[in-house]
């Protein structure tokens, strides 16, 4: 999976959680927790969705603060 | 206050009469082969699909032992969550009259979990880890709490809806049996505390709380539901159960019809006390 495709995979799972984002939404600097597109309670979910796109699972006990906070922190946390 | 009192009375005094020394309450065997049930096959949550179908019996019950593993690791973390929480409330100003309570109801998840995870290490060698994380956000006063009770509320009618099946399930190998049900003996207690002070908390706060907060806390209430029922779909099982694209096992179980009744029918039946106290409107 290339750095785009994994990008627009997060955006478009993102804006299926949000239908009122602005078109655009979220850009991948953009701070979802901030602007409330990402909940704590849609964070398990999420990371399915990444093990899933990455094809390998993830270790929840690994995660570091800030890991959730935009398309491109999460980009460089589990697909770089 | 006066029937919440009267509640912890009452409560704190059954569980003085039914103590008991986790460590002697199962019987573990020494070991356990996995070609037995230890979740009843209808509450595996692929029964009903393609992907349990597909299996044969030998498969299915090895698919039971690591959902057990599943159940009873979520156990461990939803009740880390809770004892944290009880024991950050044990005395603060608004608890004093529940205080007597706390005391048990942390003693008795306590010991919930010495089963949950003597099974998991024994049996199983790990215990599934938590996917869960909790962003830090602003409370209206009083509502921190009510959240807190009115998800322990949803959490452990979930879970006891699976104790008293499986606590009474003479296809379960007896471990499995006796965890459940010792679990659902105590439970019970917690869940009537629970319903008690979810109303309690609710008629004190929701005439002060502005609409939005009420909204919030409805919004937020019913993304936990989803997201506790979540975690009974999980990919770790399946790939431990030989499944090869455990993430599709996942997402087309938790999609597929059979699964969404299943959650319906019990989500329907777990939210009464919440539907009853006004919480969640009806």
């Amino acid at each position: 999976m290339t750095a785009t495709d994994a990008r627009d995979a997060l955006r478009t799972w993102i804006r299926e959680r949000n239908p009122d984002v602005p078109p655009g939404e979220p850009a991948d600097g953009t701070r979802i927790i901030e602007r409330r597109y990402l909940t704590s309670l849609q964070v398990a979910d999420l990371l399915l969705y990444i093990e899933e796109l990455r094809q390998a699972p993830v270790d929840p006990h690994r995660l570091k603060p800030g890991v959730f906070a935009s398309i491109d922190s999460i980009h460089a946390a589990f697909f770089e | 206050m006066d029937a919440l009192a009267d509640t912890v009375r009452r409560l704190s005094a059954s569980s003085r009469r039914t103590y008991q020394n986790p460590y002697e309450a199962i019987v573990w065997p020494d070991e356990l082969a996995h070609d037995q049930w230890f979740t009843s096959p209808e509450l595996v949550s692929l029964y009903g699909t393609p992907w349990w179908d597909e299996l044969d019996e030998p498969a299915q019950k090895t698919l039971s032992f690591w959902e057990a593993v599943n159940f009873y690791s979520l156990n461990i973390h939803g009740e880390r969550f809770l004892m944290e929480g009880l024991a950050h409330r044990l005395y603060q100003p608004g608890m004093e009259e529940v205080a007597e309570y706390l005391h048990h109801f942390l003693d008795e998840e306590n010991k919930h979990s010495v089963w949950f995870g003597t099974f998991c290490t024994r049996y199983a060698g790990k215990i599934y880890p938590d996917r869960k994380v909790a962003f830090p956000r602003e409370y209206a006063e009083g509502e921190e709490d009510l959240l807190f009770f009115a998800k322990v509320s949803i959490f452990e009618e979930i879970v006891d809806r699976y104790n008293v099946t499986m606590g009474r399930d003479e296809r379960l190998v007896p471990v499995a049996r006796q965890i459940n049900a010792n679990h659902h003996a105590e439970e019970t207690r917690h869940l009537v505390f629970g319903r008690r002070i979810v109303d309690e908390l609710w008629r004190r706060w929701a005439d002060r709380w502005p609409q939005e907060v009420v909204d919030g806390i409805r919004a937020h209430l019913d993304g936990y539901v989803s997201a506790t029922w979540r975690e009974y779909y999980n990919p770790d099982v399946y790939r431990d159960a030989g499944f090869a694209d455990p993430w599709a096992v996942a997402r087309g179980a938790w999609d597929h019809s059979a699964a969404v009744g299943h959650r319906d029918e019990i989500t329907r039946f777990c939210l009464r006390p919440l539907l009853a106290a006004g919480v969640l409107p009806s």
